[in-house]
């Protein structure tokens, strides 16, 4: 039997326990879907945004209350998009505990890190394009902390801003890096890492001779177990936006409002309260930036689990990784759950 | 895994109906675009049932948020009020120029007659300069009895009266205790305050509203149930209740610096209108106090004043004379005469060309008077449209003193009983 676009895009057969929601969570699967659901949507909220200051918030009020199911459409993005930085955290957390990362899977490691990159500055950008005074004080200081870098500082704001301090330069550019630059780089990334993960030869488990069981699934039986997870997915986030609109506040004036608590983004309230140690260079660029180089280099620095381990969870071959990225994890949600509580 | 699709498959079309109810009872888009702004603004979808604000404030030419501010566009009710001025009254003296003002509205010349909003923020019902400057002289806070502060700081640098600015006055910076006493207990009365009890007599906007909303129902005999936060109007003919939220609630004990509520519960005007321990004529509780009390008396003449009696100057030989003179009068020839505007304001009189009319002694024009063919004049209350007819001094009986024209002096012979 010739198999349709869909099922030819997935292996014929694969290892029926890997296989299983209890191994994989269904986390990379969820992260693809919600790719794509953010493409439609975004897609369609492009035919009423307009990235100027003074148009930027009202026109996402004309969409939010006065378009029929625009208000639906908003919603569904803006959880779409904290989703896919949430399942994306879990699908890493995942291949690490599960030691997946184990060369010759290693390249693929660092595509997946990549677009967590990605997916968090594509939230970032996307947070800015409302334009109301909830974003002001995060992009004044998401910004500031690019021109707190030493020598290259200056032109990397000037890069970002497009001006001495945030205005309309900023807002344009801003929307041709979400709607345009990240979202291609992010996708030719995934459709890399999707590929490796053929390449290296689909998902990581022990050679045949040292396997529990031969036991395999058709590509059928795992399209439609994909088509229960989408379903599912899209019920919840259909109820989540239909329950919980996305945050609008009122459009950014000219004159600078003291109203309200001053905050970071929810996924970079960990950088917010790092800052609150010093200087903001060291606390908040480096910091962040060697947290994130030494989760990149798990792969390379910690010894891997054995062939026989691979492809359940926690094995014992990479004990000291696991307990690296879960004590990283740890700190940062504890330093967003401390920036959180209100200040005494 | 088939069921489980099927089972996804059925969850997933009730929650699309589920939307899609949720989508057909939304509150339904009501647009409107004012003539004056060209703007669309949606505020009616939900506030469709107010009352029009008054006839010279059309909902079709203003809108909404041309006086009130907020988002015209938000249909969810925290975002739509996060930028309202003043929150439920645009005419608050903290946001009154950007509501009200503007040079084709109220902060034109006075030329225009149309400088409302400065004669308002620096005449003494708002700066209270008179009353602070004489507490904090007869404390010891000050040398003389000169008005240094208001309630807020103002500046009037083309003022005629020698005070060119007032500072803030705050009472917690005062030594004397008597002073921030005074402070908590006695400056509840100034137009940028709220009312000192919740609801009832005292209640009222602050601001342009405190007078020009009526809060208070001139029916005496039942309980008053419009509240500050249920009247959406503006009008001219303010009838004297509202003047009586902050005037005649009551007295003050300079020694305990407290004010002691009137505890009568009158049910009639002739009781309700002044304290029970003053006299007063028929005209002064059957008129409202607008029918006499001129718009500068009420609202200043745009200088400021450190004392009332600078600028309180009606009395009874206004329009009744001296036994050695009629009360002055003007024959109105200019059609574009203020008499003409403010009649329109509040239309209780046809005012025609060539009618004449009573003035003040500042030529301040009392336009719902008339002097009548055979000698007599008449007087048409601007809140109630009674008319009334009456007669000069010179010529009859009275027995006055020429040199004291105070109304105390006109009090022995014509209070009422009650």
């Amino acid at each position: 039997m010739r198999p349709s676009f869909v099922h030819h895009l997935h292996p014929p057969t694969i290892p029926a326990r890997q296989a299983r929601l209890r191994y994989t969570l269904a986390a990379g699967g969820l992260a693809v879907f919600l790719c794509l659901v953010l493409l439609v949507t975004g897609l369609l909220e492009m035919f009423y945004y307009i990235p100027t200051p003074d148009q930027a918030a009202a026109s996402i009020q004309t969409l939010s209350f006065l378009v029929p199911y625009g208000g639906l459409v908003r919603n569904l993005h803006y959880w779409a998009a904290q989703f896919l930085v949430v399942v994306t955290v879990v699908h890493l957390l995942r291949v690490v505990f599960t030691g997946a990362y184990a060369a010759p899977r290693r390249f693929n490691y660092l595509l997946g890190i990549g677009l967590l990159v990605f997916a968090i500055l594509l939230d970032f950008t996307g947070y800015v394009l409302r334009w109301d005074e909830g974003v002001r004080w995060a992009l004044v200081a998401g910004t500031n902390l690019a021109k707190s870098i030493p020598l290259a500082g200056n032109a990397l704001y000037a890069m970002l801003v497009g001006g001495s301090e945030p205005g309309p330069a900023t807002l344009i550019r801003f929307y041709a890096w979400h709607i345009f630059g990240l979202t291609l780089l992010a996708g030719t990334l995934l459709v890399w890492h999707l590929f490796r993960i053929r390449r290296d030869g689909g998902i990581a488990v022990p050679p045949p001779a040292k396997r529990e069981t031969q036991e395999r699934i058709t590509r059928y039986e795992l399209v439609r177990r994909e088509v229960a997870a989408m379903l599912l997915a899209s019920v919840a986030l259909l109820i989540l936006s239909a329950f919980a609109p996305a945050p609008l506040a009122e459009p950014i004036t000219a004159t600078a409002s003291l109203s309200g608590t001053a905050r970071a983004p929810w996924f970079f309230l960990w950088v917010q309260e790092l800052l609150k140690l010093g200087s903001p260079f060291l606390w908040g660029v480096v910091v962040p930036l060697a947290v994130l180089t030494a989760v990149s280099l798990i792969p390379y620095a910690f010894p891997k689990p054995v062939e026989a381990e691979l492809g359940r969870w926690f094995p014992k071959g990479n004990r000291l990784a696991q307990i690296c990225i879960a004590a990283l994890g740890l700190a940062i949600l504890l330093l967003t759950v401390l920036a959180l509580v209100p200040a005494q | 895994m088939r069921r489980l699709i099927v089972i996804a498959s059925a969850l997933l079309l009730l929650t699309l109906l589920g939307i899609a109810w949720q989508e057909a009872h939304r509150v339904k888009p009501v647009a409107l675009t004012p003539t004056l702004t060209g703007k669309v603004e949606y505020c009616l979808s939900c506030h469709g049932d107010l009352a029009q604000i008054s006839k010279s404030h059309p909902v079709q030419t203003f809108g909404c948020v041309i006086c009130h501010g907020g988002e015209p566009l938000a249909l969810d009710k925290n975002l739509a009020h996060s930028t309202l001025r003043g929150g439920a009254n645009p005419s608050d003296f903290s946001v009154v120029q950007a509501s009200c003002g503007g040079s084709n509205c109220h902060s034109g010349t006075p030329e225009s007659y149309s400088d409302h909003i400065q004669r308002a923020t620096t005449s003494i019902q708002a700066t209270y300069a008179g009353a602070i400057a004489v507490m904090r002289y007869a404390y010891g806070a000050q040398s003389g009895k000169g008005a240094l502060f208001g309630v807020n700081a103002v500046q009037d640098s083309a003022s005629t009266s020698g005070i060119t600015s007032l500072g803030a006055f705050d009472p917690a910076a005062e030594t004397n205790p008597q002073l921030q006493l005074f402070g908590q207990n006695c400056l509840t009365c100034h137009l940028s305050a709220q009312p000192m009890q919740n609801g009832g007599r005292y209640d009222h906007f602050t601001g342009c509203a405190a007078c020009h909303t009526p809060t208070q129902s001139t029916d005496l005999t039942s309980v008053n149930t419009r509240t500050a936060t249920s009247v959406h109007e503006l009008t001219t003919a303010i009838s004297y209740t509202q003047c009586d939220t902050c005037h005649n609630r009551g007295n003050y004990d300079l020694r305990t610096m407290t004010f002691i509520p009137r505890t009568d519960q009158p049910t009639d005007r002739l009781h309700d209108y002044y304290q029970p321990i003053g006299q007063f004529t028929t005209c002064e509780v059957a008129l409202d106090c607008i029918d006499c009390h001129t718009r500068t008396e009420a609202m200043g003449d745009g200088s400021l004043y450190g004392s009332k009696y600078d600028i309180q100057y009606i009395q009874c030989q206004t329009c009744h004379g001296t036994l050695t003179q009629l009360p002055q009068t003007k024959t109105l020839t200019d059609p574009n005469d203020l008499a003409f505007r403010l009649a329109g304001l509040n239309p209780v009189v046809n005012l025609q060309l060539g009618d004449t009319i009573l003035v003040t002694s500042k030529g301040e024009p009392l336009w719902n008077t008339k002097v009548l063919p055979d000698g007599t004049y008449e007087l048409v209350g601007k809140a109630t449209g009674q008319i009334f007819t009456f007669k000069p001094v010179m010529g009859s009986g009275c027995q006055q003193d020429p040199n004291d024209q105070s109304s105390a002096s006109c009090h022995k012979c014509h209070s009422v009983q009650r």
